[in-house]
């Protein structure tokens, strides 16, 4: 009796192990069906928050986001993101660094107007011109720095939507529409793209189209290009459009590597000048600024780029490794190179070192200064953007899986630019000055993702 | 033009290279590229966000996508 009951109780612990094994092995089945990136009939939400800071008390922005998409049966897609970005900071205005104190004139809003648009903040001071009883906005850079707009204040909110369909098994449409507003500018696009599978879905084929509208609306209007910063109000908004097309392919290599080619080509027509900055006009022998101009850029730009991208799958980790070549007709070439790695640390946490180096040709118009009594060029920037400089982020994103359909991530982020900061043959004291100095930022990045 | 010229050839021979029997795998052999890790885009928003702040910072923009930027980018 003893000796059955013994039997028994092995009979039901063993039984208890095996029930306890085939739940441990389900379970990592389960594990591993989850990773496969099916997400037909599912419905999945990715909301997520930035925080973006530049040194040197420049532009602030927090930026939340939320994503929807849903996936039918079927294989078709609906998506769904809306974006809103809120912006404050300084940014640099174009003129020259000079040995002594700097003032500029823009317009003011009259005294009982909310002065919360691209412009205003505290550091402005507000004059009134005698004999003209015109209003200006005043403000200084210091000897020797850089000088900063007195900080601008805005916000922006963006929607995309987009569906795609399968035709057949191998063939998807999709259709895209996009809009952002600011209080100085909008922004509208529509996009349809058509996908092929070839060779039993190793090789992709993709073609897409984008239409883009965009009308930049300054709170005191256009200034006319090349002339002296002042005081008064500008002209009417402007606007610009841009056609794209994207090429690509996307070809699976073998088991482990995923390769994507594209070639992208955008025309874009209107005004494409920044309306806030300007460039200094000095002495071609002191060096000392005369006056300041607003800037002026080309009507008409050319961009292309060649896009490589690279999934290699090593070991337990999956490295992202690409590359993209661009160049435009105002002549700027650039290169960018990202890698980075993810890397399991269990079977719910993840870790992706990741770096990214960019390089880039200054523009043809591009100048830090412009020389008083040399005839003035139709075109002339000094907006950073457009100058010759390299850029490094260093940045590592941590994942962590709640469930198999949940999941929050973490990405943080060092972006430095670094160019020449001082201007050869520069006049006089200019020689000394340092003209670039670059956008050095951080950025924390924090997202939910929820399927179900 | 010459840039356009070459990339369509690189894009011709990736296809015609396809066709070939070295390259790609067959339907059994996708378990390591069917995983989430594998897709081009795994963080669609940290992709968003990365296009719009390099966009505004710097001269160039588009390659993984379409270029524009829908911002006036102070």
């Amino acid at each position: 009796m003893q000796l059955k009951k013994r039997k028994n109780g092995q009979v039901l612990k063993s039984l208890g192990l095996v029930t306890a094994n085939l739940f441990m092995a389900t379970h990592g089945m389960a594990q591993a069906i989850d990773d496969i990136a099916n997400e037909l009939g599912t419905t999945s939400l990715d909301t997520a928050l930035l925080f973006y800071q530049e040194s040197g008390d420049r532009v602030r922005a927090i930026e939340p986001v939320s994503s929807l998409k849903i996936t039918g049966e079927n294989g078709n897609v609906l998506y769904a993101r809306v974006t809103y970005d809120s912006l404050t900071g300084a940014t640099p205005n174009g003129a020259a660094p000079w040995t002594g104190t700097q003032t500029f004139t823009t317009p003011a809003p009259p005294p009982d107007e909310d002065m919360s648009v691209t412009s205003a903040s505290g550091r402005k001071t507000y004059v009134t011109i005698p004999g003209t009883g015109t209003r200006v906005a005043q403000y200084t850079a210091a000897a020797n720095e850089l000088p900063l707009d007195a900080g601008f204040k805005d916000t922006r909110y963006a929607l995309d939507l987009g569906y795609s369909s399968l035709w057949d098994t191998d063939t998807t449409t999709s259709f895209g529409l996009s809009g952002s507003k600011e209080k100085d500018f909008t922004s509208y696009s529509l996009n349809a793209a058509i996908s092929q599978a070839l060779f039993d879905k190793n090789t992709t084929l993709g073609l897409g189209l984008n239409l883009e509208f965009d009308t930049s609306d300054p709170q005191y209007g256009i200034p006319t290009p090349m002339t002296e910063m002042n005081g008064l109000l500008k002209g009417p908004s402007d606007s610009k459009t841009v056609t794209s097309i994207n090429a690509g392919i996307t070809q699976v290599m073998n088991r482990i590597w995923l390769f994507q080619l594209n070639y992208n080509i955008g025309w874009s027509n209107g005004y494409q000048t920044d309306p806030y900055k300007i460039v200094s006009l000095v002495n071609p022998v002191t060096g000392a600024p005369v006056k300041y101009l607003y800037e002026s850029r080309p009507d008409s730009r050319v961009r292309q780029s060649v896009y490589m991208g690279n999934k290699i799958a090593l070991g337990s980790t999956v490295a992202d490794i690409s590359l993209r070549y661009y160049h435009d007709d105002w002549g700027i070439n650039s290169i960018t190179a990202e890698v980075s790695d993810r890397i399991p640390i269990s079977d719910r946490l993840f870790i992706e070192p990741e770096a990214r180096y960019y390089t880039q040709d200054a523009a043809d118009f591009f100048n830090y200064y412009l020389l008083n009594g040399s005839t003035k060029p139709e075109f002339a920037s000094a907006d950073g953007r457009l100058a010759k400089f390299n850029a490094l982020t260093l940045g590592v994103k941590l994942g962590y899986s709640f469930t198999p359909d949940s999941e929050v991530y973490l990405v943080a982020e060092d972006y430095k630019q670094k160019g020449d900061a001082k201007v050869a043959g520069a006049p006089g004291a200019l020689a000394n000055e340092t003209f670039f100095s670059g956008v050095h930022a951080a950025s924390l990045m924090m997202g939910f993702k929820y399927r179900f | 033009m010459k840039m356009t010229k070459s990339l369509l050839a690189v894009i011709s021979l990736t296809v015609l290279l396809s066709g070939c029997s070295g390259v790609g795998v067959k339907p059994w052999e996708r378990d390591i590229m069917a995983t989430k890790a594998m897709q081009l885009n795994t963080q669609p928003n940290i992709t968003a966000f990365h296009d719009h702040n390099y966009f505004s910072k710097e001269g160039s923009s588009g390659g993984r996508t379409f270029d524009g930027g829908g911002c006036g980018c102070n």
